[in-house]
C-alpha cells in the first residue's frame, strides 16, 4: 500500500509539471546552455535532419554515440528519458505486431531496429537542444533569425501559460472528481475505473478552454497596453532585444569538433560496414 | 497641486452592440494631475469601462458605439493607438496574473520599457522592483509567486514606464490585511514622492478613508458625483442607496448623530472617530462594567472531523520541503460555524483540501465521520462533504448554471432532483440567469452559483474558500445571508476567509493559523481580544471593534449594531447617573 502511494506521489499532476517546467527552464548552468543559441539552433538543423537521410549503420551507430553523449551533458531529466524510451520500445512492439499481422515474422524486427535508432538519434538531438535552451533564447534566436517578433513571442508565452494551465487543469479535474460518482466497482483489470478516469481527462479540456478563451481577452488588452505592436513596428527594439547573444569560442569550438567527429563518423561508414 | 486636468471626459457614452441601455451614459468629468481618486459604485456600475475609455481600449477593443471626447495627457484619444497612450498610462487588472506575459521576473517588469526602445529599460526595471519590494525575487519565474506577489509584480510592470497615470481595478480583492496596506502604501508614496496620479477602483471605503483624496460615485453607467473623500464618505445614506458601505466608525458616527462640528461632515478613519467619539463621551471610564455577550453553549457530541497530529509536506520546484500543516489536531462538531483566518500561505487552504481527500497528510490521520481519508477517495467523501471553490470558475463544468448545479445530482441518480434544484434557483437568486454559462457571469452572480453547487450536493460539511473575495457590499451582505440560510441544511460549516467582518457576524468558531500552525482556536472574543496573536497571525480586527477597544469600553463591540445599542446603554446609564447626583 505504501508502495502504491509513493508511486502515485512520483506521478502526481505537481511532479510532471515540475518535470516539464525543470527541463524548459531548469537547466542554465551545463555547458551547452551557455552555448549561443543560435549555435544550437544550426547544430540541430543538420543532427535533426540528416539522420532521416542516412541509411549506413555504422553512421547512424556513429550519430547515437554522439547524441547519447549530449544527451548526458544536457542533464535531461529522467521523465523526458522515460518517456522516449517507453515510445520508442513501443513503436517497434506496435510495428512488430502489425508485421506479424501482415504474415511478416522475427526477420522483421532487424530492419525497425535500424529504424529504431534513427529515430532515437533526432529525438535525442531535439532533447539536447530543447532543454539546453529555455523557450526565452530560443524565441530570440529565431527572432534574429529574421522571423517575426510575434513568432518569438508565442513561444515564450505558450510556456509562461503552461503552469497556468495545467495548474487550472488539475483544479476542474479534482471539481469532476468531487462532484461525479466513481464506479461501484473497479471491475476487471480496473477498467471500470480507467474509463471514468479516461473519460474525465478528456472532458475536462472544455472548460479550460472556455475559461482560456474568456481570460486571453485581458492578455490581449495588457499586450497592448504594455506597447508590445509598438515594438513590432520599431527595429531599435528588436536589436536591444538580441543584443546580449553573441558568438564566442566556445561556440566556434562546439560546432567544429561536432563537424569533425559527422566527418569521422562518416569516413568509417565508407570503410566498415555492419 | 492644483494643476491642470490630466484626464478630461467630455459626454462620453458607450453602449455595447444589441444593447439598448449603454454602459457609459453622458459622462463628463476631469481628473487633475497628482490626484489619488477612488472610484466606487456597485457591481457593474461601469467602473472598469469608464477606466479603460483613460487608454483608449473603449473604444479601440471593444465593438461598440462611442461618442463625446476623451483627452488624456493633453493627446485626444481618439487620434492615437492604444500603444501609443499607454505609454503614459499604466493599468493594472483585477485579473492581474493574466497581464503577467513574461516568464521571469525581472524580464516581465523590463518587457514594457523594452517594447518601447527606451534604452534604460533594465534600469527602469530595476527601480520598479525597489519601489514595489520585489528586489529579491527578481530572477524568480512567475508561476512560483504567490496571489500577492504576483499583484505587486503587475504593479511594478505597469510602474517601469514611470507613467504619469496609474489605474489599479480593485488593488486589494484578493488580499490578507497586511498585503492590503501594504500595496496602498506603495500606492501613497508613488503619489507623494514621484507625482504620479493614481486611479483606484475600490469597494474598501476603509483604505479609501485613509489613502486616497477624492472619490469618484458611479451608478448606472453615470457619474453621480466628484467629491472630496471626507465629504464623500460623510454621505452615509446615499452611500448606502448606492450599495456602498461607508467605514465603520463613519456609519457608527451618523447613527448616533457625532459629527465633526460642521457641514455633516464624519469621522472617516479610526484616528478621527477616536478624538471625536471621546470628547462626546468624557466621563466613558466610570461607567459600570457590562456582562460580555457570551455565545451560547453548544453540546459537544461525537466530532464530525478529527486531525490527529496531521503534517503535510511537499517539495517544490528546487527540491526543497516546504511544511505546508505542521501538527495539525483539531476536532469539529455538528453546529460548528467555523472561520479559519491567516495570512496568504498560512496553510488554510491545504488544511480544507486535506478534509476533502484531494490531499492526503503525510503524517497523522484525518478522519471525516470516522472514515480515514486514507482509505476513501474524493468522491466517496463528496457524499457528505462539498468544496466551494476560490475561483468560481474551475467549478463550472458544463454549460449552464441549471445543468452545474444538477451534475451532481444527476451522477448519483436521485430522485425528483428537479425539485431541489428549483429550491436552490429561488433560494440564491438565480432563476433568471439558470440557462446561462456560468463564465460569463458576474463576480457576484458566480459566487452565488457556486454556492448553490456546493449546497445541491446536500452534504453535511461545506468547505468554503473566500466565499466574499472580490464582492461589493451589498453582494457581500447577501452572501452572509446565504451562509446564514446554509445553517439549516448543514451539520458543520468552515470558511477560509481574510474578511474580519464575517467572523464577527457569523462564526461561533474561529482558528487562527500561521506558518501551517494552528495558533489558537476560540471564538472571537478570545481571538480578537489578543492583540499578540492578530499581530502575530497578521490579522486586523474590524475597524468597529478596534474603536470599541480604544474608547476603553467594556463591552468589545463587533458590528456596528452593538456599538450603538452599547453606546445609547451606557449614554443611557450615564444620563440617569446624572439624574440622581
Amino acid at each position: 500500500m505504501n508502495e502504491v502511494s509513493s508511486i502515485r506521489e512520483k506521478f502526481s499532476v505537481e511532479f510532471v509539471k515540475e518535470e516539464l517546467l525543470r527541463t524548459a527552464y531548469g537547466n542554465g548552468d551545463t555547458f551547452l546552455a551557455r552555448l549561443d543559441p543560435r549555435a544550437l539552433i544550426y547544430w540541430y538543423l543538420f543532427f535533426g535532419i540528416a539522420p532521416w537521410f542516412i541509411h549506413n549503420k555504422m553512421i547512424l551507430s556513429g550519430l547515437l554515440v554522439f547524441m547519447v553523449v549530449t544527451t548526458v551533458m544536457a542533464r535531461t531529466s529522467p521523465l523526458i528519458i522515460i518517456i522516449l524510451c517507453t515510445g520508442l520500445l513501443g513503436e517497434i512492439a506496435f510495428l512488430f505486431f502489425i508485421s506479424l499481422f501482415f504474415g511478416g515474422g522475427f526477420e522483421s524486427v532487424l530492419p525497425m531496429f535500424w529504424l529504431t535508432v534513427k529515430l532515437a538519434v533526432i529525438s535525442l538531438a531535439s532533447i539536447t537542444v530543447f532543454s539546453s535552451m529555455d523557450p526565452e533564447r530560443f524565441g530570440d534566436a529565431l527572432l534574429s533569425m529574421g522571423l517575426p517578433s510575434q513568432v518569438s513571442f508565442s513561444i515564450a508565452f505558450g510556456y509562461r501559460t503552461l503552469p497556468t494551465l495545467m495548474e487550472e487543469f488539475h483544479q476542474i479535474f479534482l471539481s469532476y472528481r468531487l462532484r461525479g460518482k466513481a464506479p461501484d466497482s473497479h471491475g476487471f483489470l480496473y477498467w471500470r475505473s480507467i474509463v471514468y478516469f479516461m473519460k474525465i481527462l478528456v472532458v475536462s479540456f472544455y472548460p479550460l478552454l472556455l475559461n482560456g478563451a474568456k481570460r486571453s481577452r485581458t492578455t490581449v488588452e495588457a499586450l497592448e497596453t504594455k506597447g508590445f505592436s509598438y515594438a513590432a513596428t520599431d527595429s531599435k527594439v528588436k536589436k536591444m532585444k538580441i543584443s546580449y547573444m553573441s558568438f564566442k569560442w566556445s561556440d566556434y569550438g562546439f560546432l567544429t569538433a561536432s563537424f569533425l567527429y559527422v566527418v569521422v563518423v562518416f569516413w568509417l561508414g565508407s570503410v566498415v560496414q555492419i | 497641486m492644483r494643476s491642470k486636468p490630466l484626464i478630461e471626459l467630455e459626454n462620453v457614452t458607450f453602449t455595447y452592440p444589441g444593447v439598448e441601455v449603454p454602459v457609459l451614459t453622458d459622462v463628463t468629468l476631469s481628473i487633475n494631475e497628482g490626484d489619488f481618486t477612488a472610484i466606487i459604485g456597485g457591481n457593474g456600475s461601469g467602473k472598469s469601462t469608464l477606466c479603460k475609455t483613460f487608454n483608449g481600449l473603449i473604444p479601440q477593443f471593444y465593438v461598440g458605439e462611442f461618442e463625446g471626447r476623451v483627452i488624456a495627457n493633453g493627446l485626444l484619444a481618439e487620434d492615437q493607438t492604444v500603444a501609443q497612450l499607454s505609454k503614459n498610462i499604466g493599468y493594472v487588472y483585477q485579473d492581474f496574473d493574466n497581464q503577467l506575459l513574461r516568464p521571469t521576473v525581472i524580464d516581465d517588469v523590463c518587457f514594457t520599457p523594452l517594447n518601447y526602445g527606451l534604452q534604460d529599460h533594465k534600469e527602469r526595471g530595476e527601480w520598479a522592483l525597489k519601489v514595489t519590494g520585489l528586489e529579491d525575487l527578481r530572477d524568480e519565474f512567475i508561476w512560483q509567486l504567490s496571489g500577492g506577489q504576483k499583484h505587486l509584480l503587475a504593479l511594478a510592470g505597469a510602474l517601469a514606464m514611470k507613467p504619469k497615470i496609474l489605474v489599479i481595478d480593485e488593488p486589494i480583492a484578493q488580499l490578507d490585511p497586511q498585503h492590503a496596506k501594504r500595496i496602498y502604501d506603495i500606492l501613497r508614496n508613488l503619489n507623494i514622492e514621484y507625482g504620479m496620479t493614481i486611479i483606484v477602483i475600490e469597494h474598501h471605503t476603509e483604505f479609501i478613508a485613509n489613502y486616497c483624496r477624492e472619490v469618484i460615485l458611479m451608478d448606472k453607467g453615470r457619474v453621480l458625483w466628484k467629491k472630496t473623500t471626507k465629504e464623500a464618505l460623510s454621505r452615509v445614506a446615499e452611500l448606502m442607496k448606492h450599495q456602498i458601505y461607508p467605514p465603520q466608525v463613519t456609519q457608527a458616527a451618523q447613527r448616533l448623530g457625532i459629527d465633526m462640528g460642521k457641514d455633516d461632515l464624519y469621522p472617516t478613519t479610526l484616528d478621527e472617530a477616536i478624538t471625536h467619539f471621546t470628547q462626546q463621551a468624557p466621563s466613558y471610564k466610570e461607567l459600570r462594567k457590562h456582562e460580555p455577550l457570551h455565545e451560547e453553549v453548544k453540546l459537544r457530541h461525537q466530532p464530525i472531523i478529527q486531525f490527529q497530529e496531521v503534517s503535510l509536506q511537499y517539495r517544490t520546484l528546487k527540491k526543497t520541503v516546504k511544511h505546508a500543516l505542521t501538527d495539525i489536531n483539531i476536532s469539529c462538531y455538528e453546529g460548528d460555524l467555523i472561520t479559519l483566518v491567516g495570512n496568504n500561505g498560512a496553510g488554510k487552504s491545504s488544511l480544507i483540501k486535506l478534509i476533502t481527500g484531494i490531499m492526503r497528510p503525510s503524517q497523522g490521520d484525518v478522519l471525516i465521520q470516522g472514515i480515514n481519508t486514507r482509505k476513501a477517495t474524493p468522491e466517496k467523501l463528496s457524499d457528505f462533504v462539498s468544496y466551494v471553490y476560490q475561483k468560481p470558475e474551475e467549478m463550472f463544468i458544463d454549460d449552464s448554471v441549471r445543468k452545474d448545479i444538477e451534475y451532481y445530482l444527476k451522477a448519483r441518480k436521485v430522485q425528483d432532483y428537479e425539485v431541489l434544484v428549483e429550491k436552490l434557483l429561488e433560494d440564491f437568486s438565480l432563476v433568471d440567469i439558470q440557462h446561462q454559462d456560468g463564465r460569463l457571469l458576474s463576480g457576484g452572480q458566480q459566487r452565488r452559483a457556486s454556492l448553490a453547487i456546493g449546497a445541491a450536493m446536500n452534504p453535511s460539511i461545506i468547505l468554503l474558500d473566500e466565499p466574499t473575495a472580490n464582492l461589493d457590499i451589498a453582494t457581500k451582505k447577501h452572501m452572509v445571508h446565504m451562509l446564514n440560510k446554509l445553517r439549516k441544511h448543514v451539520k458543520l460549516v468552515i470558511v477560509a476567509t481574510h474578511d474580519m467582518q464575517l467572523v464577527s457576524e457569523w462564526a461561533n468558531r474561529v482558528i487562527v493559523m500561521n506558518q501551517g500552525r494552528i495558533m489558537c482556536d476560540g471564538d472571537k472574543h478570545t481571538v480578537f481580544g489578543n492583540n499578540v496573536l492578530m499581530e502575530q497571525a497578521g490579522l486586523v480586527p474590524p475597524q468597529i471593534l478596534q474603536l470599541s477597544q480604544r474608547l476603553k469600553m467594556e463591552v468589545p463591540c463587533h458590528t456596528v449594531e452593538e456599538f450603538i445599542t452599547i453606546w445609547d446603554q451606557e449614554g443611557a446609564n450615564l444620563e440617569r447617573s446624572i439624574e440622581y447626583t
